[in-house]
């Protein structure tokens, strides 16, 4: 599934987000696959659903016109095996782009923990950031 | 870089962060136990979702211009649909199933006339917020005391049970979590309330034999699905295999009159004549039989519960759940308290640091705490590999509840790790 149907599924609206004329997933009709309807069997029901938050849109850091001579941190967030693969795009980088200085660092505390210090150094000491999730 | 298994998960959690056009660049899954070789094969080969070199397009999404789409910023409202639906009983079950807002059972249609009903078991006013909930690392979502009612119409409760639903709902704590661990839930009900809306803590207690046992605990997955958005696979649910539990959880009904020990209220700190519902998270429950000694004169279910324990991680806790028989036994072999039979189990069930540091719990969330200088994590990360260790961090890990109709000296094991108990008294 594209990223345009994802977003779409989650409810936000394609038009504000991609600037298109497409409209959000509207439910307001009710369509059944076995085609039963008769408006004299018609009941209402509640929708169950709760209230999501409305999402604050964060404009994307911006782009470096090249990485030579920069410095790229690689950060492993915890979950198995990210920092082995970290590992081997460290070494990719010294094979085939060795102007970029990589830097490899665990990021503390479990996976969604928070580290405001890491950060920090990456914004102070850094140009561009590279995180791993998934196992 | 995210794994293909998560591609879904990873493009969505990023739109509800507020980055709909995140730059992701996709490996094969799972990057777990590859090797070196492996690895590298990843790194060189091509992101399986775009087909393209996978660090030329790392190279090219740190380098290449912002779209004015990745330059925007604003507010963007979810949209969640009407307020109601009308349509025939037999299409309306389908769209809810469809839509995928029940557990894929039958469900009580809620109307305004039978959330109203459910509404009159509450002195809380129907556009009251109730709470906020999140199956994952996204934004929660709110919810009022009338959105908590049409979910547990649809589960199939009846009105005096609301408060008890209220309660749950109230704690935030969905019963399906985004984990990939498929976790399982558990809640222990306790106080005169259990009488009062006759539920079963006697034979089957944690069976199908009683209708508040069976939809409250139905009521607490429809709502982490519809008012949390949980349980959407690829989205807001990434359990490999999933969890029989998630149907109607474990809703554990304490058999206080034929328990010999305190109830599990009161070790919490409510009175006796109070109800409150005490909420567990972890893996599962398995069961035991057969305790060491039973055909002497000498039963050790505590040794058979530390046994049980042994294939635990100890990431979650251990909730012992005896049938009055096994409990009664056991106070008349010295344990004159639950916490004496937690202290023995905390002190018998062991692991080597060997097995312990394997784990991939202990990587992923101990080793950090280690690193930090947290205890015991960081003292037993700095003992010899063949040292053994108590299975879990801390003697509160362990739990005991009461429940069973004495037919057998039975009993279960949870790893399972208490998080919180709520009145319900709060809620009626």
């Amino acid at each position: 599934m594209n990223r345009r149907k994802l977003l779409s599924l989650l409810g936000m609206s394609p038009a504000l987000l991609m600037g298109s004329g497409a409209e959000a997933q509207s439910h307001k009709k009710i369509a059944s696959s076995n085609g039963i309807k008769s408006a004299a069997g018609e009941i209402e029901v509640l929708n169950p659903k709760g209230t999501p938050p409305a999402i604050q849109l964060i404009p994307m850091a911006p782009r470096l016109d090249t990485l030579d001579g920069k410095t790229v941190y690689l950060v492993d967030t915890g979950f198995e095996g990210g920092g082995f693969l970290l590992n081997q795009i460290q070494i990719w980088f010294n094979k085939n782009m060795p102007k970029v200085t990589v830097v490899f660092k665990r990021k503390a505390g479990p996976y969604a923990e928070d580290d405001p210090a890491l950060w920090k150094e990456i914004k102070e000491k850094g140009n561009a950031a590279i995180m791993a999730i998934g196992h | 870089m995210v794994t293909k298994a998560f591609k879904d998960l990873a493009i969505l959690n990023a739109a509800k962060r507020g980055m709909p056009h995140e730059r992701i660049t996709f490996t094969p899954h799972p990057v777990s136990g590859k090797t070196p070789d492996e690895l590298r094969a990843y790194v060189e080969g091509n992101d399986p979702v775009s087909g393209k070199p996978m660090m030329m397009e790392i190279v090219d999404a740190l380098t290449r211009p912002l779209s004015e789409d990745e330059k925007k910023t604003g507010m963007v409202p979810i949209n969640v649909g009407p307020p109601s639906f009308k349509d025939t009983a037999v299409n309306l079950q389908e769209y809810f199933l469809n839509n995928g807002m029940t557990d894929f059972l039958p469900i009580i249609l809620p109307t305004e006339e039978t959330v109203d009903a459910m509404l009159k078991s509450t002195s809380h006013k129907p556009d009251e917020v109730c709470g906020k909930m999140a199956a994952g690392a996204y934004p929660p979502w709110e919810f009022t005391v009338k959105q908590v009612a049409v979910n547990a119409v649809m589960a199939g409760c009846r009105p005096e049970y609301f408060p008890v639903v209220l309660a749950i709902a109230s704690s935030g704590t969905p019963s399906l979590f985004s984990s990939t661990n498929s976790f399982a839930y558990a809640a222990v009900i306790n106080g005169p309330i259990r009488d009062k809306l006759n539920m079963n803590y006697g034979i089957g207690a944690l069976g199908p034999f009683a209708q508040p046992n069976a939809t409250i605990g139905r009521a607490w997955t429809l709502l982490s699905k519809n008012l949390g958005n949980g349980g959407i696979p690829g989205d807001t649910y990434m359990g490999s295999q999933g969890n029989n539990l998630n149907y109607n959880n474990a809703i554990i009904a304490e058999n206080e009159a034929a328990s010999p020990w305190t109830p599990f209220h009161v070790q919490k700190g409510f009175k006796v004549e109070e109800n409150a519902i005490s909420l567990f998270r972890g893996l599962g429950i398995v069961p035991g039989q057969g305790a060491r000694g039973t055909s002497t004169d000498t039963p050790k279910h505590e040794e058979q519960f530390s046994d049980l324990f042994s294939v635990f991680t100890g990431f979650f806790g251990g909730l012992v759940i005896a049938d009055p028989l096994v409990a009664v036994s056991l106070k008349s072999r010295g344990y004159d308290t639950k916490e004496q039979l937690i202290a023995w189990l905390y002190k018998n069930t062991t692991q080597s640091v060997k097995d312990y540091k394997s784990r991939d719990f202990a990587y992923g969330f101990d080793y950090p705490r280690a690193l930090k200088g947290l205890e015991p994590y960081a003292t037993w990360y700095k003992m010899p590999d063949d040292a053994m260790i108590p299975r879990w961090p801390h003697e509160t890990d362990i739990n005991v509840v009461v429940a069973g109709g004495q037919t057998n000296a039975f009993f279960q094991g949870g790893s399972l790790s208490y998080t919180v108990s709520i009145s319900i008294d709060k809620w009626t």
